[in-house]
């Protein structure tokens, strides 16, 4: 007998009515937000110590080189960026900033388009995609992310995305951290030190 | 002494230890109490997230063949392992089939509870540890002694001693940041040429066949997509319906864990790299261990299976903060590792572990699964004495105290001469030394009873 039908031969059951499993998730306890204000409350969340985020708004697309020049400048940082092959970013003017698409082993500053905001913990939702690569928001030590203000949602709950399961679906919280000696938080364990978040009010 | 014994006495003597263990379990257990009260009715959240393990774990065999489906649909290959050495032979096997010489591993209490960096090992496969606790202790050459801060045990002083002497380019300034930098250097471009990278789950979801994980650090996510092959190894009672569920199940690991809202990277990751992803492994492969868990099922030990393994039960227990997580001997430490060592590995050479407890309840008290721990730890007492595991001097003690018991005037008597006994050992107030109870006394004065027991004062009183 195989090892697969040993196991479930030894949990054999009914199946569970679907409705049972729904009926866990009514009203579930969780911290409140206030809907009608959810740009307010996910940038509070942003600026927790827990999450450290700077953030930045822009009115359109067009703004975007510019605003990423801000902050790179700010920051002392070449204007050397990793960008993801999303069409969205081709109508922008990046002239003045060198440009690649795959992120290097040592990659200072990398752009990603969130696909959700989350109010309640600050959280950015990315999905991986022909135009959305995964590793250079985690190679990258500054991490930049644009998110539009109309896709900010109140909770957690609102994080899957309409449409089929991509390869991985992820939420980023903050920057890379880790308690692990001490219990005494630093940040920049192994990728992001840096997360800002740039607002398209568009 | 016992293995036990000797660890544990091993633990109490050695300076840094408990230093060690206040430092961060001091801190787990202040944020956690923070992130607690900040939360709307948490004792509720408790109630909810038992009520879906428990749902969980009941249908158990539906939910992973839902799971496996779907993952199949998904591209993912599943395999299943009745037990730890055949769960350890497929990862193996499959490393082999890829050509692996380095593994990147992201921490995972279950590939500890299966020896998986033994077999990786006796393999001849290199093994990257990229959580940074996990690294520690590699370079270390020890086991992990907390589910969640593995190095635990180490002092800031002795990480830095050990990058010092094993990283290519230490830190200089000993600071924990500049520390963190060390390993930040030593790690990155091992990591990113690794040939295969294995995990654990946090939660499997039963209707999408994802595979979630959760990091501080964002090295799970730096070990599993750059590798040509993704192997996960999960405990079957990983399983959740569906996302939302996962959803209310990591807002309470979160926040029993380390006190936080949400982990920094939470991923799902569905199958291997798409035809037109830019990145992603080409192969993914998730092991499903049983490994005692459908026995523990039907044996009594259901409860056991709700845990998340948030760690909240060891850093609020007396006994853990005293002697710290290598002294329990098995790969799961504290009150939770006391309930589970003895499933896993059997109760005649951990029944030492069942009695390392006060039973004060804390363990209970913090759990966001409410896992019975007290009620499940006297469960494992009572086995211990009926299959004959207590110690002949205890089994004895307790043969003549209850011959004594049901002779209720020879009780008395005896009841009578030992406390005049007592009274004479305590005659400045305190017994400072008493026969058979020596290790008690070492350490503490036992006070001078009353001159007689409560039955024969209530007798006395009670007459007009």
């Amino acid at each position: 007998m195989s090892a697969r039908d040993a196991i479930l031969g030894r949990l054999k059951g009914i199946a569970p009515d679907a409705a049972q499993a729904a009926a866990l998730l009514v009203a579930p306890e969780r911290p409140a937000v206030d809907e009608a204000a959810l740009e307010a409350e996910f940038l509070a969340r942003l600026a927790l110590p827990s999450v450290s985020a700077s953030h930045d708004a822009i009115d359109s697309m067009a703004d975007l080189p510019a605003a990423i020049r801000r902050y790179l400048d700010a920051q002392g940082e070449d204007r050397t960026l990793c960008l993801p092959p999303d069409p969205r970013l081709a109508y922008c003017d990046w002239s003045g900033f060198t440009l690649h698409d795959v992120a290097a082993p040592a990659e200072v500053a990398a752009l990603a388009i969130a696909r959700r905001g989350i109010a309640e913990t600050g959280s950015l939702v990315f999905e991986t995609g022909p135009a959305a690569p995964m590793l250079p928001n985690f190679l990258a030590l500054h991490h930049i992310v644009l998110l539009a203000t109309r896709d900010i949602a109140p909770y957690l709950e609102d994080a899957p995305l309409p449409g089929a399961q991509p390869r991985a679906h992820y939420w980023i919280t903050g920057v890379s951290g880790t308690t692990d000696i001490e219990g005494t938080y630093v940040q920049g364990a192994h990728g992001p030190r840096f997360l800002h978040v740039i607002l398209l009010r568009a | 002494m016992s293995g036990f014994d000797t660890r544990a006495a091993a633990a109490l003597a050695d300076p840094l230890l408990k230093t060690a263990v206040e430092r961060t379990a001091g801190t787990a257990e202040a944020k956690r109490t923070l992130a607690v009260s900040a939360f709307p009715d948490f004792d509720a959240a408790r109630t909810r997230a038992a009520a879906i393990k428990d749902h969980v774990i009941a249908h158990l065999g539906h939910y992973l063949e839902q799971f496996e489906a779907n993952a199949i649909a998904a591209g993912a290959q599943v395999h299943w392992a009745a037990t730890a050495d055949e769960a350890c032979r497929i990862v193996i096997d499959l490393c082999k089939a890829s050509g692996a010489k380095t593994v990147a591993r992201s921490k995972s209490m279950l590939g500890e509870e299966i020896g998986l960096p033994h077999a990786l090992a006796e393999a001849g496969i290199g093994r990257i540890e990229t959580d940074l606790a996990e690294h520690i202790i590699q370079l270390a050459d020890e086991r992990p002694s907390h589910i969640i801060w593995p190095a635990m045990h180490k002092t800031r002083e002795q990480v830095s001693a050990l990058f010092k002497a094993k990283h290519r380019t230490p830190h200089e300034e000993d600071s924990i940041a500049a520390m963190a930098e060390s390993a930040r250097r030593e790690l990155r471009d091992r990591m990113l040429g690794a040939d295969v990278g294995i995990s654990g789950a946090n939660f499997l979801i039963a209707d999408s066949g994802a595979v979630c994980t959760v990091t501080n650090e964002g090295n799970a996510e730096l070990s599993l997509v750059p590798p040509r092959v993704h192997i996960v190894t999960a405990g079957i009672e990983k399983i959740v319906p569906s996302m939302p569920h996962a959803v209310h199940m990591l807002r309470m690991l979160a926040r029993s864990a380390t006190g936080a809202a949400l982990t920094q990277y939470t991923t799902f990751y569905t199958g291997p790299k798409r035809p037109s992803d830019p990145d992603g492994p080409e192969e993914m492969h998730i092991v499903l261990v049983d490994n005692g868990r459908t026995k523990m099922r039907e044996e009594g030990l259901a409860d056991m299976l709700r845990c998340i393994r948030c760690g909240a039960c060891m850093n609020h227990c007396v006994v853990f903060r005293q002697i710290g997580g290598h002294a329990y001997g098995g790969t799961y430490p504290g009150p939770m590792g006391a309930v589970l060592t003895p499933a896993l590995d059997g109760l005649a050479p951990n029944r030492d572990l069942v009695h390392a407890c006060t039973l004060n309840g804390k363990c209970q008290e913090v759990c966001p699964v409410r896992i019975p721990l007290p009620t499940l730890l006297r469960g494992w007492r009572e086995k211990s004495w009926r299959e004959g595991l207590e110690p002949t001097s205890m089994r004895m003690g307790l043969g003549l105290w209850a011959w004594v018991a049901r002779r209720p005037a020879l009780y008395r008597l005896v009841t009578r001469l030992a406390l005049r006994a007592m009274r004479l050992m305590g005659r400045r107030g305190w017994i400072e030394t008493l026969p058979l109870a020596g290790g008690w006394t070492r350490h503490r004065a036992m006070p001078r009873p009353a001159a007689s027991s409560f039955m024969a004062q209530y007798r006395k009183e009670r007459r007009p």
